[in-house]
């Protein structure tokens, strides 16, 4: 479970969050939409202990980020915004390496990638090096590794960004299997459909303030709209740029 | 404590493997001892083919027939005489002749008549490498001088010893073994050299290279402490460094011993205790090396900044060395305790045969732990800050 409180982050001048609340209970998939530049990723940032809030409370299943951030650490899967991988490492290795920094012990990690193997159909590249891999093959294994502690909440920046339509579905797959078994699954997207076809639960932030949440019935009820496009373009201020 | 020990393991394993895998990494730490080697075999080279050169001295002497006890003097001294024609200086300017005597027309009448007699010695004082050469010339020629005059003033009922009215004898207290040390002291500045060279990559490599392929962000998502992080990328690149120190002591090792260095005068013993003195005097030079690399690195803005900076480095503790080269290191204690110039101390009186003693290593090795762990500590307070972590743009 997540809670985000009154969350404020500025950089020097610029304001990157400026007061965001939201909640994302277990066996929900919680998006966090908005435009690109409205905070989705510096929330995100804040959320897994990579930046410091300079306001507010980021609560993981209880626990206070702010002050226990490696603890929080281990109740999170994330795939950040940077995917980064090691090209000279093979998929397996990458699994191992993070397995074994987020303290499990040897057997179990092997054990893991086992079933991540089969979860994720890495099998054919688990034991390449990542050199080459194309953007999919990329993503599960950076996917992989934010899932080898079997984390209780799975944090998802952009998920099917550069990916084709094939990886795509197979990430939607994924994320509907990880809300089957239970997990907190948080994921930001700038894009309506991707939102439309998964999420239990939305968050529209404009301007690094959330402007409103709830399910997309809930949405729909509120602001009067017939979609949920047209919901997301006017309270966003999107329209006022394209007219 | 213990949960530091338990995350540096994974990171310093997964750091070694990647370094091992990398070519850029690997080239830098072995590239530099296969070259030190090398270049110990030409200088030393150069400087045996100098002294031998000496030895097969020819005089072309013009004029050799108006002095016939000089150039018997020149053949008893085991020279060859060369009567040779033509424009001497222009001969010798162009490089043809390494040097040549011009013997005076008037050479035999002032000879006879007790006046200075002229032999010009014709010399490139431009040529460096035929100094050894031209030094022994104008001895040969000037022993000459002495002996005769020496007999004159016997002739003369006048003792030759009024010419000398103060005897000057130069004692050298140094051992033969501490002349050699003096002369290897480029062999300690190749080893530090290797102490910051060898590690170089992995350094960059693992800290402004994981920054900038996007793969420090995923990496400090873990829960795991930076100091941990951090000691296990400062000891992989220990590792390499240290693997070039090892490398160029083995290679230099190899190189002396396939020299025939007695021609030079010169006498090294390194046997296993000094091989053992060696090593531990310097690895611990690579813990700083290593530690300042990665402040560096850090600090750098990206993967070219940060080699920038880093190669730039390694010319500090090459000065040490070069001073050494033209003259003495001082001696005083405090010398010990400066990284790379205790190091340099230390070395080249082990190279030198002497023992140098435990307090020294341990005031040497100390030192540079202490300021590599210090680096290491200020590398990780720096993973704390948003600018490092995640570059300026943010």
């Amino acid at each position: 479970m997540i809670e985000v409180r009154n969350l404020g982050k500025r950089f020097g001048e610029v304001v990157a969050v400026d007061d965001v609340s939201f909640a994302a209970a277990d066996g929900k998939v919680t998006g966090l939409l908005g435009p690109n530049g409205a905070g989705k990723t510096t929330t995100l940032r804040v959320l897994y202990g990579l930046l410091l809030a300079d306001r507010g409370d980021v609560l993981v299943d209880d626990i206070n980020v702010t002050t226990e951030p490696q603890r929080a650490q281990r109740h999170m899967g994330v795939l950040p915004d940077s995917r980064g991988l090691y090209v000279r490492l093979t998929a397996r290795e990458h699994l191992r390496y993070y397995g074994r920094l987020q303290g499990l012990t040897a057997a179990l990690v092997e054990e893991r990638i086992e079933r991540l193997v089969g979860q994720l159909e890495m099998g054919t590249i688990i034991d390449r090096r990542v050199q080459g891999f194309s953007q999919g093959e990329r993503v599960k294994v950076a996917v992989g590794r934010a899932l080898v502690h079997a984390p209780s909440n799975v944090l998802l920046d952009e998920p099917t960004n550069g990916l084709d339509v094939g990886a795509t579905r197979a990430m939607r797959h994924l994320i509907r299997q990880m809300r089957a078994d239970g997990k907190c699954v948080l994921f930001s997207s700038h894009i309506m459909q991707e939102v439309t076809a998964l999420c239990d639960h939305l968050v529209i932030i404009s301007g690094g303030r959330t402007v409103v949440q709830g399910t997309p019935e809930e949405i729909l009820t509120t602001t009067g709209h017939e979609s949920l496009e047209d919901a997301f373009v006017s309270l966003t201020g999107i329209d006022e740029v394209v007219a | 404590m213990r949960h530091l020990l338990a995350h540096v393991g994974p990171v310093f394993h997964k750091e070694l493997l990647d370094a091992v895998r990398d070519r850029r990494s690997l080239m830098s730490a072995l590239l530099f001892p296969m070259f030190a080697p090398l270049m110990i075999n030409l200088l030393f080279g150069t400087i045996a083919a100098r002294e031998r050169s000496a030895e097969d001295l020819v005089f072309h002497v013009q004029g050799a027939a108006l002095a016939p006890g000089l150039m018997a003097w020149i053949e008893r001294a085991d020279h060859a005489v060369v009567e040779t024609d033509g424009d001497l200086f222009e001969r010798v300017r162009s490089g043809e002749l390494e040097l040549a005597v011009l013997v005076d027309p008037d050479y035999a009448d002032d000879f006879a008549a007790g006046a200075p007699a002229r032999v010009r010695l014709i010399v490139d004082g431009s040529k460096n490498e035929l100094s050894p050469l031209v030094r022994r010339a104008r001895r040969v020629l000037e022993s000459y001088g002495t002996q005769v005059s020496t007999l004159r003033l016997i002739a003369r009922g006048v003792s030759p010893d009024l010419r000398t009215p103060v005897q000057l004898d130069e004692l050298d207290i140094a051992t033969s073994q501490q002349r050699s040390a003096n002369f290897l002291s480029f062999i300690p500045l190749f080893i530090i050299m290797a102490a910051f060279v060898s590690g170089m990559n992995v350094a960059i490599d693992t800290t402004a290279g994981e920054r900038e392929r996007g793969s420090l962000e995923p990496l400090l998502i873990n829960p795991v402490s930076r100091n941990a992080i951090v000691i296990g990328k400062w000891l992989v690149t220990v590792v390499f460094a240290s693997v070039g120190i090892v490398l160029v002591l083995a290679g230099t090792l190899f190189m002396l011993q396939r020299m025939s260095l007695e021609d030079l005068g010169i006498r090294v013993d390194i046997g296993a205790m000094q091989v053992v003195a060696i090593l531990a005097g310097t690895v611990p030079l690579a813990f700083l090396a290593a530690g300042v690399q990665l402040l560096v690195s850090t600090f750098a803005r990206s993967f070219k900044e940060a080699q920038t900076y880093v190669s730039t480095l390694i010319f500090v503790p090459m000065i040490p060395g070069m001073v050494a080269a033209v003259s003495s290191l001082p001696s005083d204690p405090w010398v010990a305790a400066v990284p790379s110039l205790g190091q340099q101390v230390l070395l080249t009186r082990v190279l030198g045969g002497d023992d140098p003693g435990l307090a020294l290593f341990l005031v040497a090795g100390g030192s540079s732990m202490l300021l590599g762990l210090l680096c290491v500590m200020l590398t990780a307070w720096l993973f704390r800050h948003e600018r490092i972590v995640f570059g300026v743009a943010n």
